[in-house]
């Protein structure tokens, strides 16, 4: 009799359970079925009246059927509380095409770009990254760099002077000067800056333009460390080898001095409108540190030498970017900057 | 420099390189060429003939012309020359066959210009002699091949074709041929008297004087070679003297003797204030830092730079003084630039020529003379003024110092052919050792340390023959930039906040430093500015903001922008202050402006944390009710500000201006680690009233300074005005949030310090909302 109550129990209880359409409802069966007061629970509470013979079969009974319900609650009300889910995610539809507010993100000028690449790949390498100022002396700017006065290489560049007889600075060369009274050797260096020419401005010629003065000293730096770091370089800079070769270039501050070309890498050296159909294009001036320039800056050139390069930063982003006008860069106009 | 193909091969008869690859070679070993052009093409071919007939053809300026051209037959040639006439020697050209004016013109006649011999065009040339089918004499096609003046500053040999001869002779291993014999100098005693003053200004004035002199046009063969190079033949004598410039780089000028005052020249300082008119009708006002050729009656020439009218070549004259002498480079210079006069010679001069160099000259000109001035006679012999000379030292070089220098191996025979071969004497008094010296035309500048004997050696032996190798040097960390560092974060930080980067011109000009009532007197000014409107240096990056804004807001509605840059400081003494700065433009069309200046002073806040704008009284360019100072850390680290309307003509802009030197100072003040408090913090929101222009930042102050130790933060909350308030009242609401340590406030603690506060700000005058 008691077994029979105990599964018509279970079977209502489920019939109930499934036919449930609210967490209140289910609450209400498991209250009803499996709840302290439940016939389940009274049902357990007599079992010690039961004959012992009847014991463990009402007992396994018991326990399957709660069992059973509580399975039978737990995935019935996970099944629910899905379904409101849903409808809440449903409800909280978005449309991801709009824009996001706020501003865009801005525009770092090209020139920053390449300098900064240029002075991470030269600090990778030892190379300290040095500024100066842009208003010099003439002693930085000529004189310690082996261009006396009166020295025609000063008509090399044409030079801003300021009232009061400093000037312009017509390279980022004085701060190797100033880098080797600072440091002394062994050095290695770089100095990325703004430089001036007094030249009229067209869409090839500007009179404020960028350069990389690059110098190392250390004891014994040839042709040949020289060229390697070079090479180095500037496969690192247009991420491809590079054909570079040297000739000979003139410039009071270095001796060797080199003009350092690197072959075409529009047509590959076969010749076209780019390099002028040479096949070479002239890329910077470079060579051994003149012992004049070491002695001048403290250094003894009997122990240490080095070598020089300048690299033109400007003209290297004009041709990363293929830029054809040189005025774009100090414009100010967002519609070229934000291209970058 | 413009060099002729031709003229160089006089000197390297061997030369068979042609002047295309001759061009990349001289690129590589020894100056940087900027191309080959031909010259004179129409001579190849162009021959002597004869003009047989001359008819005019009906409707036309043009003439049927039949000339004897020799072995190549008669030619009718349709010709316009007014000269052309019967019986006249020309040339001839085969161009093939054209229908001019219905005549076939077989070939052409042609003007000296279109040969290339000079710039006449006014007619077809006339020839003294020659045979019909002749070619015309020592007149070939001619290809120039012009080098970079840059790269040949600190070589004064290489002013001259003899010089580039030598070099091409070396660099192919050719034998070269001397342009000069000596001995056409006759030794006699000089017909003129030359006093130098100071030799260090003049180290040697060579003269020889001729009589006899004819004056007329050179042949053509030497006008085609200084047409060529550019130079414009003149007449004989004065294509001479411009013809041995162009051969041995030693320019010389020739006086009229008869135009001569007395029997010396004079080498000496000008006098101040001494008057010269010279060839080039311009008349100049010396003083002594001019060097000048005087006779007894005065300035003939401005040494190593231009001869003077008075005594010029013309055409009467029969006797003539022949100068070849060599001056002091820099002074040479100097001279020049105060006059601003270039010439052929004061450029040859400044790159400091050779002084052994005068007498060459004058020898050349001796045998020059004898053909283009045919009855011309020397009178006397040379005179020459110069001081001692002694040869510099010869360098020593070692052999392996050469080889660890150009990073490659050489044998010491291939350094010794080097050097012979560009005429340094080579001795080797110790293995390995060498002494070499200098030969005259490379030791006046050029070359006197051993670096430059690993020029000439590297230059010869093919720098592609060094292979790059790595070098051995120890790894160290290099120095660190912090500026540079804090400058690239500067830069993302705005460019993160929607901010897009501007380089801008570091000229300003005076007007538009007036425009932001800046002085411009107060501003480093550029002696010799691109332009009047660039003059001068700018101690603000406002103007150049001011321009991108105005630019850029005729094609946007909003954008943003920056600069970092350098402001110049004009100080009393020495170099000026060079100070770091950003500025930081915010620009919308549309909106009052109140927006825009609270997002710029957002995007401050992601540089400096915790920074506050305190009011402050409006600059000039400044909207006079909306500028404010950034104090960051109690420091003044800039302004925030919107544009004053007058400079925005439509629209608004909020400005940044920061001081990045202070910034970047403040910036490296560690942050100091506290641990995170224990015990909860209380907060309460009070309500203060107040007029409507009272600034947040100075209740949020009288409320922080009454709160006392146990204030953890104070935060603005909102503000509001409108019923229930006063008109004219707003209220503004703080979240108080107080704290400690040690322990948990109680509730009586919180309440006293509110109740303090509230009293506080009571007796201060405000009223609070509670």
């Amino acid at each position: 009799m008691l077994d029979q109550s105990i599964q018509e129990l279970e079977s209502r209880s489920l019939a109930r359970i499934a036919s449930a359409t609210t967490l209140e409802e289910l609450e209400a069966v498991r209250v009803d079925s499996l709840g302290r007061k439940g016939p389940l629970a009274q049902a357990g509470k007599e079992m010690g009246k039961l004959p012992p013979e009847d014991r463990a079969r009402i007992g396994k009974l018991l326990n399957s059927a709660r069992q059973n319900l509580e399975q039978a609650l737990e995935a019935k009300k996970r099944g629910l509380d899905s379904g409101s889910l849903n409808a809440r995610l449903e409800a909280e539809w978005l449309d991801v095409t709009l824009p996001a507010p706020g501003p865009r993100r801005g525009h770092l000028h090209p020139i920053t770009r390449i300098q900064r690449e240029l002075e991470d790949l030269f600090a990778s390498l030892g190379f300290a990254v040095l500024d100066g100022p842009e208003v010099e002396t003439e002693y930085y700017n000529f004189d310690a760099l082996n261009i006396p006065a009166d020295h025609p290489a000063r008509d090399m560049q044409d030079t801003f002077w300021l009232d009061g007889g400093n000037l312009l600075r017509t390279h980022t060369s004085p701060v190797q000067v100033r880098g080797m009274e600072r440091l002394g050797p062994p050095l290695r260096m770089i100095a990325p800056g703004r430089v001036f020419r007094n030249e009229s401005v067209d869409a090839s010629h500007e009179h404020t333009f960028y350069q990389l003065e690059g110098m190392m000293i250390d004891r014994d730096v040839s042709v040949a460390h020289l060229l390697y770091f070079m090479k180095t370089l500037l496969a690192a800079i247009f991420h491809r080898d590079v054909t570079v070769r040297l000739r000979p270039g003139y410039f009071p501050f270095v001796e060797p001095g080199f003009e350092l070309d690197i072959q075409c890498l529009i047509c590959g050296g076969s010749g076209c409108p780019v390099c002028k159909q040479s096949g070479w294009v002239e890329l910077l001036p470079c060579g051994l540190v003149n012992p004049n320039v070491l002695r001048m800056s403290g250094i003894d050139p009997g122990e240490w030498n080095g070598f020089a390069f300048g690299l033109g930063l400007t003209r290297l982003v004009m041709m990363r970017y293929a830029i054809d006008d040189i005025r774009y860069l100090q414009g100010g106009d967002l519609r070229f900057l934000e291209q970058f | 420099m413009k060099f002729s193909y031709n003229w160089i091969r006089e000197f390297v008869p061997t030369l068979h390189e042609a002047p295309g690859p001759l061009e990349r070679l001289i690129t590589m070993k020894t100056a940087e060429c900027e191309g080959v052009e031909p010259v004179g093409e129409l001579l190849s071919g162009a021959c002597v003939a004869r003009v047989e007939s001359v008819e005019p053809i009906a409707n036309s300026h043009n003439a049927r012309a039949v000339v004897d051209a020799g072995l190549h037959g008669f030619k009718t040639v349709v010709c316009g020359a007014p000269n052309c006439r019967p019986g006249m020697l020309t040339a001839w050209a085969p161009i093939g066959k054209k229908v001019i004016n219905g005549v076939e013109s077989d070939g052409m006649l042609a003007s000296p210009a279109e040969l290339g011999i000079n710039k006449d065009h006014s007619g077809i040339i006339e020839l003294k002699a020659g045979a019909p089918g002749d070619p015309l004499p020592r007149c070939a096609p001619d290809a120039v091949i012009e080098i970079d003046n840059k790269s040949i500053t600190h070589r004064p040999d290489l002013w001259g074709h003899f010089g580039v001869a030598r070099e091409v002779a070396a660099i192919l291993g050719l034998k070269l041929r001397d342009a000069v014999d000596l001995s056409l100098i006759p030794s006699a005693p000089p017909a003129i008297g030359i006093q130098i003053e100071d030799f260090s200004l003049c180290p040697r004035y060579s003269a020889l004087v001729f009589e006899n002199v004819s004056i007329g046009p050179s042949p053509y063969w030497l006008q085609a070679r200084l047409t060529a190079i550019g130079l414009n033949p003149i007449n004989n004598i004065v294509d001479m003297t411009n013809f041995v410039m162009a051969e041995l780089a030693q320019p010389m000028h020739a006086f009229d003797a008869d135009l001569l005052n007395g029997g010396t020249i004079f080498i000496r300082p000008a006098r101040f204030g001494e008057a010269f008119r010279a060839l080039n009708d311009q008349n100049y006002t010396l003083d002594a830092s001019n060097l000048v050729i005087a006779d007894a009656a005065g300035p003939i020439a401005l040494g190593g730079v231009i001869g003077g009218a008075h005594s010029a070549i013309g055409a009467k004259t029969t006797r003539v003084v022949l100068e070849s002498a060599n001056f002091q480079a820099s002074s040479i210079r100097k001279t020049s630039a105060a006059i601003k006069l270039r010439t052929d010679a004061s450029i040859r001069f400044e790159k400091a020529q050779d002084p052994a160099n005068t007498v060459r000259g004058l020898a050349r000109a001796v045998e020059l003379l004898r053909e283009i001035s045919p009855g011309i006679r020397i009178v006397g012999g040379l005179a020459d003024q110069k001081k001692e000379m002694p040869a510099p030292p010869p360098i020593a070089l070692r052999h392996d110092w050469l080889e660890r220098k150009l990073g490659r191996s050489i044998s010491p025979g291939e350094v010794r052919r080097i050097l012979e071969s560009l005429e340094f004497r080579f001795d080797e008094p110790q293995a390995r050792v060498y002494s070499v010296s200098v030969p005259s035309w490379r030791s006046t500048k050029d070359v006197s340390i051993p670096d430059d004997l690993v020029e000439e050696v590297g230059r010869m032996v093919g720098y592609d023959s060094i292979t790059p190798v790595a070098p051995l040097v120890p790894a160290a960390v290099p120095p660190a930039n912090p500026t540079r560092k804090f400058q690239h974060e500067v830069r993302a930080v705005f460019v993160d906040q929607g901010f897009t980067e501007v380089y801008n011109y570091s000229f300003l000009s005076e007007e538009s430093v007036r425009a932001f009532g800046f002085d411009p007197a107060a501003h480093l000014r550029v002696s010799n500015p691109i332009a009047s409107d660039q003059a001068l240096m700018r101690a603000s990056l406002l103007p150049g903001i001011w321009k991108n804004v105005t630019e850029n807001a005729k094609h946007r509605e909003a954008f943003r922008l920056f600069e970092i840059g350098l402001e110049i400081h004009k100080t009393a003494s020495g170099l000026p202050d060079e100070i770091s700065h950003l500025v930081a433009a915010l620009y919308e069309r549309h909106g009052d402006g109140a927006a825009g200046l609270y997002e710029l002073k957002r995007a401050a806040e992601c540089l400096m944390p915790g920074a506050e704008a305190r009011p402050a009284a409006a600059r000039p360019f400044e909207h006079p009710a909306r500028s404010g100072e950034l104090v960051w850390r109690g420091q003044a680290a800039g302004r925030i500000f919107e544009f004053h309307p007058s400079l925005v003509e439509s629209g608004r802009a909020a400005i940044l201006d920061l001081d990045l030197r202070q910034v970047e100072s403040l910036s490296a003040l560690r942050t100091k680690y506290a641990p995170i408090r224990r015990y909860p913090s209380s907060a309460f929101d009070l309500s203060v009233v107040c007029p409507l222009r009272e600034h947040a930042g100075n209740l949020q102050t009288a409320i922080a300074s009454l709160s006392g130790p146990l204030l953890e933060s104070i935060q603005f909350v909102r503000q509001y005005s409108g019923p229930p308030l006063d008109e004219g009242q707003k209220s503004v609401s703080f979240r108080v949030t107080l704290g400690s340590p040690e322990r948990t406030l109680s509730s009586e603690e919180a309440g006293d310090i509110r109740t303090r506060i509230i009293e506080g700000m009571r007796s201060l005058g405000y009223e609070l909302r509670l």
